[in-house]
């Protein structure tokens, strides 16, 4: 505090007190250090939040080498959904997949899925951003992996389904208003071409089979298409592996290790 | 605009004509440009983040839904 402020001496306006109490601090020095409210710890007041909102408890932290990328729900394309629908959305998995490119810390992708398809567009950005990681992926289809979620699936390098986890297989249908009924069809027909092409490319299905399944009548009820469940999901070449969470990540490890060998061994030709 | 989906669509899009389009408004957290949609007084929840910085996609804090917490702070126009 400076002189001025305090004024000269004991008769002038403001009276010094007698004895100045001791603070351990001066209250109008600005450069004193600000006292600071006890900080909750962050960490832990999240894993709070978490219980109380979810129901669920935050795991220790221990960095993973492998990432886990959730498809959940219907995949929300560029119609943004009624809030009864759960959905994952495209516009925060692409450029998570990019980070996931990019980031040293990562060094294999595990795709879990569970879903009842969505938009064409969305599931094809996102299957074509699977397939194009240059890290191991592994994809994991529990509970379903309908229509759109088909070319997700096969779009990792090695696939797992669950026992009794199906996959529907349909055609590829318009709603609403439709003008011009020959152009329609060639557009529509188009969109399910892109489909078909990506799903034969990236599994061992031929095209023939898997537009058998796609018009197979008598299985559904209000639509045709198959439904395959675990090992027929297998037999017919979309998937790789019957097996569960375990054997998929086992899978993406030995994936992971085979590349940092190969990387080794590169390395030590040259 | 294609939904591929075994649900019956009238189930998927059911009470889209009464969506109201949520107030949403730009902020800045932690240096992460993001989307929110105010809930109440000092509160809102991330619609979506419009970062360039593709770390910001994989925090956890920052996931669309999140409800997040700030001190209103007043600025010149």
């Amino acid at each position: 505090m400076s002189e001025e402020n305090r004024g000269n001496g004991k008769n002038d306006f403001p009276y010094p007190p007698d004895f100045e109490p001791d603070h351990g601090c001066d209250p109008f020095d600005p450069n004193a250090p600000v006292p600071q409210e006890p900080q909750p710890d962050k960490q832990n007041q999240s894993g709070m939040q978490n219980l109380k909102e979810f129901g669920t408890n935050n795991l220790p932290d221990g960095k993973s080498n492998i990432h886990c990328l959730t498809i959940i729900g219907q995949i929300e394309g560029h119609l943004v959904l009624p809030p009864q629908n759960k959905t994952t959305k495209y516009e925060h998995i692409i450029p998570q997949l990019v980070a996931l490119e990019e980031s040293k810390d990562i060094e294999g992708v595990l795709v879990v899925l569970n879903t009842v398809g969505g938009d064409v567009e969305a599931g094809l950005a996102i299957s074509e951003m699977v397939a194009g990681l240059s890290k191991p992926t592994v994809a994991i289809v529990l509970g379903g992996g309908h229509s759109i979620g088909v070319p997700i699936a096969v779009a990792a390098k090695y696939s797992f389904i669950a026992l009794t986890a199906s996959m529907t297989i349909h055609p590829i249908r318009l709603n609403g208003l439709v003008i011009g009924v020959p152009q329609t069809y060639e557009y529509l027909d188009k969109m399910q071409d892109r489909v078909v092409r990506f799903v034969t490319q990236h599994s061992r299905i031929n095209e023939a089979t898997f537009r058998e399944m796609m018009f197979r009548t008598g299985e559904l009820a209000r639509d045709i298409g198959t439904v395959l469940i675990g090992q027929e999901a297998v037999e017919c070449g979309l998937i790789d592996e019957v097996g569960s969470v375990g054997h998929a990540v086992d899978k993406l490890k030995r994936l992971i290790r085979d590349k940092n060998q190969k990387q080794w061994e590169v390395q030590s030709v040259q | 605009m294609i939904i591929y989906t075994p649900l019956y669509l009238e189930l998927v899009l059911e009470g889209l004509e009464d969506m109201k389009e949520p107030k949403t408004r730009q902020v800045e957290l932690d240096g992460v440009p993001l989307v929110i949609e105010d809930t109440g007084p000092g509160q809102g929840r991330v619609v979506k983040l419009i970062s360039t910085n593709p770390r910001d996609y994989l925090r956890a804090d920052l996931y669309p839904g999140t409800e997040i917490k700030f001190t209103q702070q007043w600025s010149k126009p």
